[in-house]
């Protein structure tokens, strides 16, 4: 394992240390490996379908790995909000648009990609550098973190645990979340929908056809028009339901 | 369930996932695809988040994991709100395109 990633050498084992089981480090190596491929294919696929599907598949992986790490909520979570909301959300948008992507990766804009590589491996230096600074199994730095060896206490990232704090120390940023969700969703649909009228100026129809998102009579002439039919049905004798 | 030598190797993976949604955020043109690399970043912090409450044996980290997934549900909902709009009236979700502010 050492020999993948020299610089994070902190997986000797020490004496005291008990080896990870297999199946875990196996577990561990696959979900990396399809979250980190899945993230790459999305950040560079062509086909946008196909890139969100990859981020589905990496979300996946990232959910695996939340059940390694014991939090088991989180895990659900991340499968229900994330591959089966935000991801469906994506691919609705991404087909009703429907637009062929011409270029991925603008040439003249290099600069772009140079600013991103130059990120990635101001991070990784970075990372490297704290690692080596901390030594095999964390050292001074795991005691300065708090890092505790040995299983979780019981009931550790259960709903009930995890329900305990949302009640009691994090009830304020629980009700601001909820607020924000509340706002998110009306701020979308005020955005979604105000476009709709302005939109029929800008798409072109070949002559002769009829416009059909243009109404042609005011839709409120035809609700009007029901309810004075019920209106009138209620008032003919013996013509109520 | 794995060994304290491990929360390395699950931090160098949350580095390079946030590294990864950077290179997608700043080099992509497509607005829908940057929206998602913004989706990535975020949850290579949540993975930090949830690698260090297992660390500490404290929940706190998956907590505010949670809200963090709230807030980009919140987010994908209104970015992909005004993508939406924007390709009402650009017909284009091309960010290289949208250059109205500069003139």
């Amino acid at each position: 394992m050492t020999s993948l990633l020299p610089l994070l050498s902190t997986a000797q084992v020490t004496p005291g240390e008990v080896e990870a089981p297999l199946g875990p480090q196996v577990a561990f190596w696959v979900l990396a490996a399809l979250t980190v491929v899945g993230a790459m294919l999305a950040v560079t696929r062509r086909n946008l379908i196909g890139a969100v599907m990859s981020l589905v598949a990496s979300f996946f992986g990232l959910a695996g790995l939340y059940l390694l790490l014991s939090a088991h909520f989180l895990a659900a979570i991340q499968v229900l909000v994330y591959a089966g909301g935000i991801m469906v959300l994506f691919v609705f948008v991404v087909m009703v648009l429907n637009q062929e992507e011409a270029e991925p990766w603008a040439l003249r804009h290099v600069f772009g990609l140079a600013l991103g590589v130059a990120a990635a491996v101001y991070l990784a230096v970075r990372l490297g550098q704290l690692l080596w600074a901390a030594g095999p199994g964390g050292g001074e730095l795991a005691s300065r973190l708090r890092i505790r060896e040995g299983a979780p206490p019981q009931g550790y990232g259960t709903v009930a645990a995890i329900g305990d704090y949302f009640f009691t120390e994090f009830l304020f940023p629980f009700e601001a979340v909820s607020i924000l969700l509340v706002i998110a969703v009306v701020g979308a649909v005020v955005l979604a929908r105000t476009t709709v009228a302005k939109a029929t100026t800008v798409y072109e129809l070949p002559p002769g056809e009829v416009d059909l998102r243009q109404p042609q009579h005011d839709a409120r002439d035809e609700v009007l028009g029901v309810l004075g039919h019920h209106a009138q049905a209620a008032n003919r004798p013996g013509g109520g339901h | 369930m794995l060994p304290l030598s491990y929360f390395n190797y699950y931090l160098a993976l949350g580095a390079v996932l946030f590294a990864i949604g950077a290179v997608g955020v700043i080099a992509r043109r497509n607005a829908l695809i940057a929206l998602m690399s913004v989706e990535l970043m975020l949850n290579a912090a949540n993975l930090t988040l949830v690698v260090f409450a297992r660390a500490q044996h404290d929940m706190r980290g998956q907590a505010v994991a949670f809200l963090t997934i709230a807030v980009a549900a919140a987010e994908a909902a209104v970015g992909l709100a005004i993508v939406v709009g924007v390709f009402r009236n650009r017909r284009s979700t091309q960010l290289d395109d949208l250059t109205m502010m500069k003139h």
